[in-house]
């Protein structure tokens, strides 16, 4: 071999197309194992169609029957239940997460240490663990639908769940048609539209002259006083329905069944023990002149907190909750633990049925990637706005 | 990116390796748990599967050929070796003592006593292999709450003896919850495992009935640990599993389990195919049980009786002389005359074995192990008993 030569299997022409061979032939090797075994298992979705044959029981505004209905269809209603469970954890895992993290900066001793207590606990625990505990505790603690604690006909809680009053539409007092719940809706959208405006022009001239315009205030206030003046012209539209207990079953009203309320408790208990630590590190992370010079100009603490901590302090954190929103939603597939019927426990039961296990978890990932794409594409849209309005 | 060094990229790499195995870690482990899963709940999609291992060796499992005496080969061995459950309380139970007592525990004994000789009893608690312990000889007959089914009976190279229990899909309620049958079960929340047979049964049923509920599904264990809580009105399973699971617990007294059962599961003896000398001992010996209790003899009286038959029916089932005449085997030389006798002496009849066991738990009277002959006037209508000893003659 002549010196200065660099043997073949070392030259970087040879080794590049070595590695394409490779590369080309494992992808073949792959896709051919892939296709053939599909193709032994008869892949393809049509299963999805024929009668489901079980019935689901944690549904809330549907009421399929599992015998006529699609395997497909129940599959909707677990993806329903899903995303219901998410929103729920994911609004109160914010307002959790907000309280505890600006809890945790607070001077006073017992308030700051209780929520570094709640977050060290949550956030170090699994959240599998969490979520079958809290089901134990709504299973065993709470009383027997027997035993049931009422209060004032109002709210009832069992191991059958917390039964509160809730809204319906009704024909109302003086026999208004249905429809007028729909001008009510129009009519509060309006409100709202012009309270916000009203904010709006308030928070302007509050900056324009640095007096206080009491902006928040003014907006409910309109708002609130348009629902009810609405909400009386129109007739009563809206009643709201007070649980009733039948022998063994709670009726009317709304039931938050052990299981819905052991996978939100977990679920915002964790997350929000995570959002609580991206609170406080987004307002430590403030520069210590914003609040001196809040406290200069003699704001009191919750106007500090309101007007010049929190604004500054929220815009930043959105990616990093965006990322724990994501974390909701796959972490509510632990569903499964609690026996409420999400997404995944309703597919589970379909290819316990059905076979198909490699179709179905095709269509569970794309479930939780859609879920998932959809609140990521929420978060970014609000992250531009904030961002955009930047002061 | 750009990895910074050869360390970093080792490190990458080790990550890679790392999170490939733990994704096929996890996947090997899903695939466990879910067979074990299916394991204890001998879905029927795993019967299929088995049946599918039995499908590509015919040659093995249901060949033409006489398999061999069983009768023979046990006699020789001086061991019956009886698969049985060990982990259904009241069928098939080993106790904390490590004794293994139950039902079908009960019949292996008769089998064996019939015989006259030993009893082993093997572990059958796994219904994934239960049938191959019966193909590889590993026991000689399986009394392990396994439903007859025409599929099993073609493809698994078992046959059937007389039917010990007959059971179906039950329903366990509260005491003083006023559910008398599946008609005052419209809007109850009822517990029941998912992804089964059963939860079929019972929207089908529920659609028949044109009742709706309120389903909560889980494991089954899950589902006993919520009905048990009071989360549910009522539990539905096997009638048998719900009797043996609320038999044990200390406060069985608040449950009531219905005698409405809503699908059949008759469980039976199971022995080799192409065995027909063994099968009759074992169909006999139930039958002979069965008829024992038709005929009013006991553990207790079965010598008296014996010693001193009442009737010729009493003396043929006892394989003993009627004032001094002749004693009929009926054919069955390879275990004796006496082998039904011996039975009863060890175990007592039908009616026996049954309140020993499972009389707490599951109330004979009316349910469809009670004999036929029963007096079925105060039973419900459609209700009453169906056991029945076929002609020992």
């Amino acid at each position: 071999m002549p010196s200065g030569e660099v043997p073949l299997f070392y030259r970087r022409g040879f080794r590049n197309v070595l590695q394409q061979a490779i590369y080309v032939a494992a992808t073949a090797i792959i896709a051919w194992y892939v296709y053939t075994s599909l193709d032994l298992r008869e892949f393809g979705f049509g299963f999805l169609s024929e009668p489901a044959g079980f019935a689901v029981g944690s549904q809330w505004l549907t009421e399929v029957d599992g015998v006529t209905n699609s395997r497909l269809t129940m599959y909707l209603v677990g993806v329903w239940s899903s995303i219901r469970a998410v929103l729920v954890a994911i609004l109160l895992s914010t307002i959790v997460g907000v309280v505890v993290g600006v809890a945790r900066l607070s001077s006073n001793f017992l308030v700051s240490k209780m929520a570094m207590l709640f977050v060290e606990i949550f956030r170090n625990t699994p959240l599998l663990v969490q979520v079958v505990l809290w089901y134990a505790i709504l299973l065993v603690g709470a009383p027997i639908i027997q035993n049931v604690v009422n209060v004032g006909d109002f709210f009832f809680l069992s191991n059958r769940g917390i039964a509160i009053p809730w809204p319906v539409p009704s024909a109302g007092l003086w026999g208004v048609p249905d429809w007028f719940v729909g001008v009510w809706v129009i009519a509060l959208i309006a409100a709202a539209l012009v309270a916000l405006r009203v904010r709006a022009s308030r928070q302007e001239r509050e900056r324009e002259t640095g007096q206080p315009h009491f902006a928040n205030r003014y907006a409910f206030t309109i708002f609130a006083a348009a629902a009810l003046i609405s909400f009386l012209l129109l007739g009563v539209v809206v009643s709201i329905d007070r649980p009733i207990l039948e022998g063994t079953q709670y009726a009317e009203g709304m039931v938050i069944k052990p299981e819905f309320a052991a996978l939100v408790l977990g679920l915002t208990a964790y997350t929000g023990s995570f959002i609580a630590e991206i609170v406080r590190g987004s307002i430590q992370a403030l520069p210590r002149g914003q609040t001196e010079a809040a406290n200069a100009i003699g704001l009191s603490g919750y106007q500090r907190l309101s007007l010049i901590i929190l604004p500054q302090a929220l815009r930043q954190m959105i990616p990093s909750v965006t990322n724990q929103f994501l974390n909701v939603n796959k972490n509510s597939s632990l569903a499964y633990a609690v026996l409420y019927d999400d997404l995944f426990r309703v597919a589970t039961v379909i290819q316990n049925k059905a076979g198909h296990a490699l179709e179905m978890f095709f269509v569970i990932i794309v479930t939780y990637m859609i879920i998932s794409f959809a609140i990521s594409a929420v978060m970014n849209v609000l992250n531009a706005r904030v961002t955009a309005h930047r002061l | 990116m750009r990895l910074p060094s050869l360390k970093g990229r080792r490190l990458f790499s080790a990550m890679l390796f790392a999170g490939a195995a733990l994704i096929a870690g996890a996947v090997i482990g899903a695939c466990t748990s879910d067979e074990d899963e299916q394991q204890a709940q001998a879905t029927e999609q795993q019967q299929q599967q088995v049946m599918q291992q039995q499908q590509d060796q015919p040659q093995a499992q249901v060949s033409g050929e006489p398999r061999g005496d069983t009768v023979q080969l046990v006699k020789d061995r001086g061991v019956l070796k009886c698969g049985v459950k060990q982990t259904q309380p009241l069928f098939g139970f080993r106790e904390p003592d490590g004794s293994v007592v139950g039902f079908d525990v009960d019949f292996c004994q008769a089998i064996a006593e019939a015989m006259e000789v030993d009893l082993e009893l093997v572990d059958a608690s796994d219904a994934s292999t239960r049938f191959e312990l019966l193909a590889d000889g590993e026991i000689d007959v399986l009394i392990r709450t396994t439903t007859i089914t025409a599929s099993r009976d073609r493809e698994l190279g078992v046959d059937f003896a007389q039917t010990t229990f007959y059971t179906g899909q039950g329903f366990a309620v509260h005491a003083g919850s006023g559910i008398e049958s599946t008609a005052d079960m419209g809007d109850k929340t009822i517990c029941v495992q998912s992804g089964t047979t059963t939860e079929q049964n019972l929207a089908d049923h529920f659609t028949d009935l044109g009742l709706s509920y309120t389903p909560l599904g889980g494991s089954d264990q899950e589902t006993q640990d919520a009905f048990l809580a009071g989360r549910c009105d009522v539990w539905t399973a096997d009638q048998s599993n719900l009797a043996s699971r609320i038999g044990v617990l200390d406060n069985a007294s608040e449950f009531v389990i219905l005698g409405e059962l809503i699908s059949k599961e008759p469980l039976a003896p199971g022995v080799r195919d192409f065995d027909s000398e063994f099968k009759d001992v074992v169909n006999w010996v139930v039958h002979g049980l069965i008829a024992a209790e038709e005929m009013g003899i006991t553990k207790a009286n079965v010598a008296a009786m014996a010693s001193n038959p009442p009737n010729t029916a009493v003396a043929r089932l006892l394989g003993v002389s009627f004032e001094g005449g002749e004693v009929s085997t009926l054919g069955f030389d390879s275990v004796g005359a006496q082998f039904i006798q011996r039975a009863i002496a060890a175990v007592g009849n039908y009616g026996e074995i049954y309140e020993n066991n499972v009389g707490d738990a599951v109330p004979r009277a009316c349910s469809l192990n009670a004999l036929a002959s029963e007096d079925k006037s105060n039973c419900p209508p459609g209700t009453g008993g169906i056991q029945y000893a076929l002609p020992y003659r």
